[in-house]
């Protein structure tokens, strides 16, 4: 019970910053995915089950506030958390190099997977939504920076 | 085994996870998708109300974690005091030995502890404002006819002379204050050693008697408790005298004095109990 309410307060918690703090506190656009970082935190310390279920959950609460292809970020964030969970326990999360590493690639892989399916589903035409390679390139320094800073709170909090 | 097993689970939900999120994405114009992503949306977003709460919440959240930043700092400050308490105490209880073994060997009257019984102002009568006051302590906090009792004076930090104790009853008590007529407390000059009288006289002065005619006293010395007490402490904070009578009866001259306790905003009250003697 305690377990399940804690999960459901990360959950608000997580929600309200990526989803309205972003919405109001960004430099053109440009905020950290904390919710990239909670997955990869999650498949770290509690493997494959919790991270990528998580993960599609937040995916797919983001899809629902979000006015992109409905789904995408819950496949995004369940490949993510499946493949963060793969590493559990083969790296010591409390590197501060690890962390950045670890989230570096998981942008990658998300962003990468992000334009692909938007390619592939909207069949080129209205692939200019966002993407350029400089604000990617910008959101993904950015998440990477914040990597450490969020492990340590999740460490305190949940480790 | 085992590990294999729930290795295979989890690549089971993993593909059921791909399916569906794949699904949603293919069926993302159908109705019911849209439907439910329409009705998610709706009950989630917070309404323009549920945003103010929220909006209103942050500040007071913001509030409380401020107050909480304040609290710990003066945490931190009390636990300095406490620390420099704890050293004097320790000091204290050294120099209590030494001082019980000397009074022994030099047989000298020793000084009385005293305990402090904190109290509340609960009635004060506002045509015998300088007479009396009631206090919400009384018999059950062991308290006593003739107890003197001091106010904590905010400006120096100090116990000054308010009063005594003149009827008690189960739980509450009657003080006379040091303005009250009946009130005579033999006082000091500080630091001139000439004796004589605090007299009150329902007022909000005090009336220094018996001030011989040859000394020097001027507006500004402090008025403390004398020696010759036998119920304050020698040296306790009583007044400030304001004005220095030019008229001489006999041998003596008088002067008015301001009280130390504030007169006008008696809430809170020390009692000094004597303590017995422990062996």
């Amino acid at each position: 019970m305690k377990k399940l309410i804690s999960y459901l307060l990360f959950y608000v918690v997580f929600c309200l910053i990526q989803f309205f703090l972003g919405r109001y506190v960004n430099v053109y656009g440009i905020f950290p995915n904390f919710i990239l970082i909670l997955i990869v935190y999650l498949g770290l310390s509690k493997g494959i089950m919790n991270a990528q279920l998580t993960g599609f959950l937040f995916g797919l609460t983001w899809d629902v506030f979000s006015t992109d292809i409905f789904g995408i970020r819950a496949v995004m964030f369940a490949v993510i958390g499946y493949f963060a969970g793969r590493f559990c326990g083969s790296f010591d999360r409390e590197k501060t190099l690890t962390q950045f590493v670890i989230v570096f690639f998981a942008s990658i892989v998300y962003w990468a997977g992000f334009s692909l399916i938007y390619f592939v589903v909207s069949g080129g035409e209205n692939y200019a939504f966002s993407l350029t390679i400089l604000s990617v390139l910008v959101k993904i320094i950015i998440t990477v920076l914040f990597a450490p800073l969020v492990f340590y709170i999740l460490d305190r909090i949940v480790g | 085994m085992h590990r294999r097993q729930k290795s295979r689970y989890e690549n089971i939900i993993f593909a059921v996870l791909l399916l569906v999120g794949f699904f949603l994405i293919t069926c993302r114009f159908s109705l019911p998708v849209k439907l439910i992503k329409n009705l998610v949306y709706y009950i989630s977003y917070p309404t323009l109300g549920t945003s103010a709460y929220i909006f209103r919440s942050v500040g007071s959240f913001a509030a409380n974690v401020k107050a909480m930043v304040h609290t710990h700092q003066e945490n931190i400050t009390y636990k300095q005091k406490n620390q420099k308490l704890a050293d004097k105490l320790r000091n204290y209880d050294a120099m209590s030995e030494k001082y019980e073994s000397l009074s022994g060997f030099l047989k000298l009257a020793k000084i009385k502890n005293t305990k402090s019984v904190f109290a509340g102002i609960s009635f004060r009568s506002p045509d015998e404002w300088y007479q009396w006051c009631i206090i919400d302590k009384g018999e059950t906090d062991g308290l006593y006819n003739g107890l003197p009792v001091a106010v904590l004076n905010r400006k120096s930090d100090a116990l000054c002379v308010a009063g005594r104790i003149v009827e008690t009853y189960k739980t509450s008590s009657k003080v006379a204050l040091i303005t009250n007529s009946i009130s005579v407390i033999p006082v000091e000059i500080k630091d001139k050693g000439i004796n004589c009288l605090a007299e009150g006289f329902n007022a909000s002065l005090l009336r220094i008697t018996y001030i011989p005619l040859g000394v020097g006293v001027e507006s500004g010395d402090e008025i403390v408790i004398s020696g010759l007490s036998a119920v304050f402490q020698k040296g306790m904070p009583v007044g400030v005298i304001k004005n220095v009578s030019k008229k001489i009866s006999s041998d003596f001259k008088t002067a008015t004095a301001e009280a130390f306790y504030e007169t006008g905003a008696l809430y809170e009250a020390v009692i000094l109990v004597p303590q017995a003697e422990t062996e």
